[in-house]
């Protein structure tokens, strides 16, 4: 515990719920989740499907909003936010890998890692500088010009995966990004992923049903019907009990603060 | 966002659905040149009509006549006199009062000869016609000058055979400006009394042929104040011919006008100053007066010509709003993925508005083009058919309406982006997220 404290919490949920109403019933999608998610870390968020990963996500990254509670990310709360916050949100903190890998199919390799540059106004030959930069640091120097449909699957990851880090974003939210790829191209994917991490001291969140998958992270959180029951940490188990400990040390430190 | 930027995806969102943003753009051709066309023949009506009336005298000018003329009561009051003319030039808008003075005389040349009106207008009202040969006549002259009307020469007949053009279809051999030719005034009755030859100095020729007809072209005009001594000088204590008498058979001892002109500043206060006039007790008459009438049609031939052209622009735009919710529901999951990576929502916004713009500005210019060819094809081809042989374009398109066809349309586009634009600015991000 005492090396938590140590470090510094990039992200900071409290008591997270999200209530989705199915006409009469109502669906617990997220029922009480307190996580913390510190600077440099590769975590990764298991769970089978429907176990409400991909709504966590979603509302880490700012895309939808909580039913309940708090969502502190680098000490902003996001969860009163408007949409127009959201994102502004989004371009300033978060990069964001897709399962499908959402390149834009009218622009070459460099001009969809330049986009989410261009949104913030930088100009055109700066961000294509940067852009060829990040396209050089996940090995496709030679694919910079090449069009979506002209790259394969890993290729296009990769793409994605420099276009979320060219913003240099203090956060990386990456949704089951080996989703589509065969088993050789997501391990080299999962590998690229882990060493920049690593290199650049990067904080990566990434969704995946895979266990496997998730051992590549330092922290795995498992999540089932909407509930964290499980974190285990640099491959040990972490006892229960040392955790719900944990949490109280949190409630405590964070009485000032309203609780919904 | 920068502009740039955003302009240059707007556009490479066109570029990459070729066929459909063709298509749409060739309604938006259609329209605005069905409405570019449909108005430039509306101002073309109009502009012709407003020709064709000045054609038959200025449209500034109003005529007034005294009441008398046709042998009213014979009261002094109705007279056009001087003191008139100063009371009509106190109307709001009217710039200057000339008085017309009318004398016939008989004019000789050779073995030709005719009778002719002799006009005495105020300089200033000469400065009115347009000459084709010489000038007015010297302001500081004593003599009276004469311009005489293009069409004079026409009326000219043979003395001996008593035949002219209009018996015989030959121009009389006359040379009204480079040869002399007699004045004779009107006898006064008296044939004791033994009528004069004058011969006055020709100063200019009203412009046009002989067939040229335009409202100075049958008379003969000269100073009016000239032609007030040249009367006096003439028919000295007699009456002169033309000028009313007293109960008793006497003249008055001033000049009695026959008629005035009036000219007024502007063609949007004639009729004022035509209902001013006739309200003093004088007749008044003007082109204005019928031409008001005419473009009342013609605004109304415009509005619906206007209106057939701006149905066709209604559909184009219906068009243009309709591929813009095409192209939104096709891209729910790139505008998300945009929105995911932080593009601002004014921007995606302004992206679909401005994509809307861009296919009205193609098509407004596209059209403005194919506007001219279509004008250029109805006067070539229609124009003399419709106005019944008359000269002039039927269908034009001045500068303001290019501009105005345009802007118009790149507004129109934007108009129809605009509700499709919202509707991607609220579509929600995680449209991005979902694996389908």
């Amino acid at each position: 515990m005492e090396e938590d404290k140590k470090r510094e919490a990039v992200i900071r949920v409290r008591d997270l719920y999200k209530i989705y109403r199915m006409g009469e019933t109502k669906v617990h999608a997220l029922d009480g989740v307190d996580l913390e998610i510190y600077r440099g870390e590769f975590c990764a968020i298991t769970g089978p499907s429907g176990s409400g990963k991909s709504t966590l996500l979603n509302m880490l990254a700012g895309l939808e909003h909580p039913s309940k509670g708090e969502i502190v990310i680098a000490g902003k709360h996001i969860e009163k936010l408007n949409e127009k916050q959201l994102v502004t949100f989004r371009r300033e903190r978060v990069g964001f890998i897709f399962q499908s890998y959402n390149l834009i199919g009218t622009m070459n390799a460099v001009e969809n890692v330049a986009l989410p540059l261009s949104f913030r106004g930088m100009k055109k030959s700066e961000r294509l500088k940067r852009a060829s930069q990040y396209l050089k640091m996940v090995g496709l120097e030679k694919q910079m010009r090449h069009m979506p449909n002209q790259m394969s699957g890993g290729q296009q990851q990769r793409v994605g995966i420099a276009r979320a880090l060219a913003v240099n974003p203090q956060i990386i939210f990456a949704d089951e990004p080996t989703g589509n790829l065969d088993s050789k191209t997501t391990m080299e994917v999962l590998k690229l992923m882990q060493k920049i991490v690593r290199e650049r001291n990067q904080t990566l969140v990434m969704v995946t049903h895979d266990n496997n998958l998730a051992t590549y992270a330092d922290r795995i959180f498992k999540i089932i019907d909407g509930k964290i029951v499980h974190i285990e940490e640099n491959h040990r188990e972490v006892d229960l009990l040392a955790l719900e400990q944990a949490q109280e040390t949190i409630s405590t430190e964070g009485e000032g603060e309203k609780r919904v | 966002m920068r502009f740039f930027d955003l302009l240059a995806m707007s556009a490479n969102n066109l570029r990459r659905r070729k066929l459909r943003t063709a298509l749409t753009v060739l309604g938006v051709i259609i329209g605005t040149a069905s409405i570019v066309v449909m108005i430039s023949l509306g101002i073309g009506l109009k502009e012709m009509t407003i020709e064709q009336y000045a054609s038959y005298g200025s449209l500034t000018r109003i005529e007034v006549y005294s009441n008398n003329r046709l042998g009213g009561d014979g009261s002094e009051d109705g007279f056009l006199v001087d003191s008139t003319m100063d009371s009509l030039r106190a109307i709001p808008h009217v710039e200057a009062v000339s008085p017309v003075l009318t004398t016939y005389v008989q004019m000789k040349q050779g073995a030709y000869t005719s009778s002719t009106q002799l006009m005495g207008i105020t300089r200033e009202a000469m400065k009115d016609i347009e000459l084709g040969q010489g000038t007015l006549p010297d302001p500081n002259s004593g003599t009276m000058e004469l311009v005489i009307g293009n069409m004079v020469s026409r009326d000219f007949y043979n003395e001996k055979t008593g035949r002219g053009f209009w018996d015989t279809g030959e121009m009389p051999d006359v040379d009204l400006y480079k040869q002399p030719f007699f004045v004779l005034f009107q006898n006064t009755g008296n044939a004791n009394q033994k009528q004069k030859k004058y011969v006055f100095p020709v100063s200019g020729m009203v412009k046009g042929g002989v067939d040229d007809y335009n409202e100075y072209s049958y008379g003969i005009y000269t100073d009016i104040e000239l032609l007030k001594a040249q009367l006096k000088r003439v028919y000295k204590k007699d009456p002169i011919p033309g000028q009313p008498t007293n109960k008793k058979g006497k003249p008055y001892n001033y000049f009695i006008y026959d008629s005035a002109y009036v000219y007024v500043d502007n063609m949007d206060h004639v009729v004022d100053v035509q209902t001013s006039i006739t309200d003093m007790g004088y007749q008044a008459y003007s082109s204005m007066q019928w031409l008001e009438q005419a473009q009342e049609q013609t605004n109304m031939i415009q509005a619906i010509l206007g209106g057939i052209g701006g149905v066709s622009l209604f559909v184009a735009a219906i068009g243009i709003a309709n591929t813009m919710m095409m192209s939104i529901y096709e891209r729910t999951k790139e505008i998300g993925v945009l929105k995911v990576l932080g593009c601002s929502l004014g921007n995606i916004r302004n992206m679909f508005l401005l994509e809307a713009g861009f296919i009205g500005l193609m098509g407004g210019a596209a059209g403005l083009g194919l506007s001219y060819g279509v004008s250029y094809l109805v006067n070539q081809f229609l124009g003399a058919a419709l106005m019944g042989g008359q000269g002039g374009d039927i269908s034009r398109i001045p500068p303001w309406l290019s501009v105005a066809a345009v802007v118009f349309a790149i507004v129109i586009g934007m108009l129809a982006g605009l509700f499709p634009a919202i509707r991607a600015m609220k579509l929600s991000p995680l449209a991005a997220i979902r694996n389908e």
